[in-house]
């Protein structure tokens, strides 16, 4: 426990002293804050747009630092050989794997609540909103955060086998499909003229991949006055299904990186 | 790692993702897409058609919003420049991609409705369909404010001017909204007036100088100079209803006592229809008649369209006596059938004769005179219900003041005493072909009476006695 703990520690340390983060976190930061000015666009919903938008940024912003800060973790450690330190130790490949992930959420979390606080002190400043606005604002942001953590999982399966070039396009390309997943589901669902069997394939294949858009849940924020059901069951599944799918990922990776020479 | 250990770890991840695979088919798609699914509900398909790849990405990592804010700008531009054609997709692209922007939804609606006219600013009536499932879609998407239920309303009342228990149903749910503007809740009365409920008008009227009242007190304790103007309106308003209920005969019918009362619809006046159509080139008509009603403020209603009309999907019949069925489509097409033709107009009734030129050569793809349609047919229709008052005075709320030897028509509009006329002309004779290159086709009802027709045999009226002011 003391190895994971020490290894997330340092893992969250190299994260915050890496530039390339720093400045897709300046970039995300700057976007939010000039965000208002983009008003103009829709002249009776410009809460709503402006809110959407900071959101975007967050996502997009959050996504990209996830992605840059897992895929380097193990191939950096085995490029520069201070793996044969840690591991010449007495910790096992599991436990450098799992400290590294955990620095990796931690140092993620960091960046999130940052951008988070920045989004929510220029929303106060502009509009002037009651706190419970301020605390809805403030929800999706944390599942954001859980939908990232799903993103590192998914960065850091890869780089135990992928280069880190190829893992970031794989990644990339995991998160924009897990992106449109539930919306695919609702269109292959709605649509009734739809060959059966092919319906049936393709929600088995949509059920298997991460689902990335069950943490998009900006809607009835950004557009207040919805009638909704069952969030708080909602939230907690989606907390579970994203626990359990990092667990399988986690595992994946460490039966991977078992075995591979380092 | 032993092997019995990765084969009990492989048994996890399989077991992990089973109930992944579980936990999302069970609780969490269906529930996803009730309760945050950004897109408009019935919408089928993913969100992809009609957008660049640039924007695509844009779409995907969650600008929605953001993005149809620049392509509603993009769209103003377009207006602006009257390229209208280019301004309908992206509509669609903003309600799909934000259903939230009433604004897209409200000016939408009015743009396809109202914006797309012939040479002569006759409204394209193919696009009258698709204006009402944009409004249901975007009411369906924003249940929570009176906006488009209110806007839907109005083009069943303003625009399409008919079948009033529709705008009736629209306004009715708008009202019940607490966002609804004071001076807009009125709608609703004149609304009940058109549909024969005068007894709903006053109903309405009452019930909204209650609320006036009721707002003022809640706020500043004394009424706004805006509802005071609003409260004077409707206090008005309910004079005029109760003293046109009552001379036109409204009450007695209800107690079933017109027959031996006196009211102004007795006797039913005769209007004296009469009609002639003539082809004077291709696709160019005149249409002449004659309304033996001597003051102005007739507008009879005249339509020249496919014999038969079917919606775009060709299952559904949708012509009718002199309009179609508004309300055909089940969701938004806004490509309406462009093999179909269907033009409508007014015929000003002054000096009790009506005369129209109707050119329809410059607009082909507004009239296309598809090759399919042998018959077309010319309609004269007239309302009491849309005529202003005081020419309602006289005919009454259904028409129980009018009469016409030849052409009262009771089934076009049931419950409604209206004029229904139906001529009937050729492909060939409008498009001047084959045996009509060399004649002019004319139609023309029985009765049709030249001379009153040109205005020969006008009754020229002079005020007797001094007016004042004037010396002998």
């Amino acid at each position: 426990m003391n190895a994971i703990y020490n290894i997330a520690l340092t893992t969250v340390g190299e994260a915050v002293r890496r530039r390339v983060l720093l400045i897709i976190l300046m970039i995300g930061v700057l976007l939010l804050s000039i965000i208002p000015s983009l008003s103009v666009l829709s002249a009776r919903s410009e809460l709503s747009t402006m809110i959407s938008t900071m959101y975007a940024v967050l996502r997009l912003t959050s996504a990209l630092i996830a992605i840059i800060l897992t895929i380097y973790m193990i191939p950096n450690e085995i490029e520069r050989r201070t793996i044969y330190t840690i591991l010449s130790k007495p910790v096992q490949r599991w436990q450098f794997l799992l400290g590294k992930y955990l620095g990796a959420i931690a140092a993620l979390a960091l960046m999130i609540i940052l951008m988070s606080v920045v989004m929510v002190v220029l929303f106060a400043v502009l509009q002037h909103p009651d706190t419970a606005k301020l605390i809805e604002i403030a929800k999706q942001p944390i599942f954001y955060f859980i939908e990232m953590c799903l993103l590192a999982a998914v960065a850091l399966f890869f780089s135990t086998f992928t280069t880190p070039l190829v893992n970031f396009f794989l990644s990339i390309g995991v998160w924009g499909v897990g992106t449109v997943l539930n919306p695919l589901y609702g269109s292959i669902a709605n649509n009734t003229t739809a060959n059966h069997t092919m319906q049936s394939v393709a929600k088995f294949v949509i059920g298997f991949l991460p689902n990335f858009s069950n943490y998009d849940v900006k809607n009835p924020i950004i557009n207040p006055g919805q009638q909704l059901e069952n969030t708080t069951f909602y939230s907690f599944t989606v907390i579970g299904y994203g626990l359990i799918y990092i667990a399988g990922l986690l595992i994946g990776g460490m039966l991977i990186f078992d075995k591979r020479e380092v | 790692m032993r092997v019995g250990k990765r084969s009990g770890l492989i048994g996890w991840i399989c077991g992990l993702f089973v109930a992944q695979f579980l936990i999302h088919g069970f609780f969490i798609s269906d529930q996803w897409v009730k309760n945050f699914a950004p897109a408009v509900k019935n919408h089928k398909g993913v969100i992809t058609g009609g957008l660049s790849p640039d924007q695509l990405m844009l779409e995907l990592f969650g600008f929605r919003e953001f993005l149809a804010g620049i392509l509603w700008v993009r769209a103003d531009s377009f207006f602006d420049q009257g390229n209208y054609d280019a301004v309908l997709p992206i509509i669609r692209l903003c309600t799909i991609l934000d259903p939230k922007d009433i604004d897209v939804y409200a000016t939408g609606m009015w743009h396809i409705a109202y914006n797309f006219t012939d040479d002569d600013q006759r409204s394209d009536r193919r696009y009258i369909a698709p204006a009402l499932a944009l409004g249901q879609e975007g009411a369906n998407a924003n249940p929570e404010t009176y906006e488009l239920y209110f806007e839907t309303g109005w083009i069943w009342y303003h625009k399409i001017d008919d079948d009033y228990d529709h705008a009736v149903k629209w306004f009715e749910e708008a009202n019940s909204k607490d966002d609804i503007q004071p001076a807009r809740r009125n709608l609703l009365a004149h609304a009940y007036e058109r549909n024969d409920q005068p007894d709903k008008e006053l109903e309405t009227l009452y019930k909204n100088i209650g609320i006036s009242e009721t707002d003022a007190k809640k706020t500043t304790g004394s009424m706004s100079y805006g509802d005071k103007a609003t409260v004077d309106t409707d206090n008005d308003n309910i004079d005029n209803t109760i003293i046109r209920m009552t001379q036109r005969g409204w009450f007695a019918e209800k107690d079933g006592t017109y027959a031996q009362g006196d009211y102004d619809t007795k006797p039913p006046f005769d209007v004296g229809f009469s009609a002639r159509v003539t082809v004077e080139s291709e696709k160019v008509v005149r249409i002449e008649g004659t309304w033996n009603v001597l003051p102005v403020g007739t507008r009879i209603r005249l339509v020249l369209r496919d014999a038969t009309i079917y919606d775009p999907s060709g299952k559904e019949r949708i012509d009718q006596p002199a309009q179609m069925k508004w309300d055909y489509a089940s969701g938004v097409n806004l490509d309406p059938s462009k093999e179909v033709t269907f033009m409508q107009d007014q015929g000003f009734v002054k000096n009790r004769r009506f005369d129209k030129r109707i050119d329809m050569s410059k607009d082909p793809t507004m009239y296309p005179f598809d090759a399919n349609q042998k018959v077309y047919y010319v309609e004269f229709f007239y309302d009491p219900r849309s005529a202003p008052s005081h020419i309602q005075d006289k005919f009454g709320w259904n028409g129980e003041g009018m009469t016409d030897k030849n052409y009262l028509n009771t089934d076009v509009r049931p419950g409604q005493r209206c004029l229904y006329c139906k001529l009937e002309l050729t492909r060939d004779q409008i498009l001047r072909r084959h045996e009509w290159q060399d004649q002019i086709p004319v139609v023309q009802t029985p009765n049709f009476n030249d001379k009153a027709a040109s205005g020969a045999d006008d009754r020229v009226i002079t005020l007797g006695g001094t007016l004042r002011g004037q010396t002998k």
